[in-house]
């Protein structure tokens, strides 16, 4: 089955990414992560984000055009980046993602992802 | 540039999206605009995710894992999808947000990438339409 893991990190991880003296370690544990997910032939694409205050929401109400800064969920962590991985079961799913490098300070979302659209 | 467009539907939404009856009407207003940025070359993967019911998310704390169903977000609209565009720029991406056939009932939130999703996987998830029909 094919599931997306969406990383909700927490404001230290993002911080991370550009403290010099953090920075390598933090993409160095991603990277060999990834690496893992590679070599087991199951990674199916993905993304990481800059952080949320790069963030820009948009919506359309009664033909309006709303738009604003930030990202739109309110939440502690946020989200960081997103994969896909192609596995047997929602088991094994969990245990890849219980690996992450995120895992141990934010929150993995797993979610099965739709097979992939029809054209009638 | 790459951005991500993180599609967050609300419950009507993902209800027609997966209801056998308004399926087919969902999917007639997606499919053209899924096509039409891939025809402009800005389409550099899509990924379309099950109701926010089968979610699951974990966290790893003092070596335990600690699963719970459900979302992480607790947010009115839910994310169903992600979208991620090739742009020159943020404005086209913001076009391309503004063109979204949902967007009266969603909430569209641009991300730009950290790293491009073509080198930092080994091969995404791409929208094959002419296969896939």
């Amino acid at each position: 089955m094919n599931y997306s893991i969406f990383i909700y990190e927490t404001a230290e991880d993002f911080a991370k990414r550009s403290d010099p003296a953090r920075s390598e370690a933090h993409f160095g544990g991603w990277m060999k992560y990834f690496e893992g997910l590679r070599a087991a032939g199951i990674m199916r694409g993905g993304s990481g984000l800059m952080p949320p205050d790069t963030a820009t929401t948009v919506k359309l109400r009664s033909g309006q055009r709303l738009v604003e800064d930030g990202p739109y969920a309110d939440t502690k962590e946020q989200l960081g980046g997103f994969f896909m991985i192609e596995v047997a079961d929602l088991d094994a799913a969990l245990d890849w993602a219980a690996k992450c490098p995120a895992a141990a300070t934010g929150v993995l979302e797993i979610r099965p992802n739709l097979p992939p659209m029809k054209q009638d | 540039m790459q951005v991500s467009l993180l599609i967050y539907q609300s419950p009507k939404g993902f209800a027609e999206r997966d209801d056998p009856d308004q399926r087919a009407t969902f999917w007639a207003e997606r499919i053209p605009y899924y096509n039409a940025i891939r025809a402009s070359g800005a389409l550099a993967a899509a990924v379309a995710l099950q109701p926010p019911e089968t979610a699951v998310t974990l966290r790893l704390r003092n070596g335990q894992r600690i699963v719970e169903d459900g979302p992480y977000a607790d947010t009115k609209e839910q994310l169903g999808g992600v979208l991620v565009l090739d742009v020159p720029d943020l404005a086209g991406a913001v076009d391309w947000m503004w063109r979204f056939p949902g967007l009266n009932t969603a909430v569209v939130e641009l991300r730009p990438n950290l790293t491009p999703i073509s080198s930092a996987t080994a091969g995404p998830q791409k929208i094959d339409l002419e296969k896939a029909g």
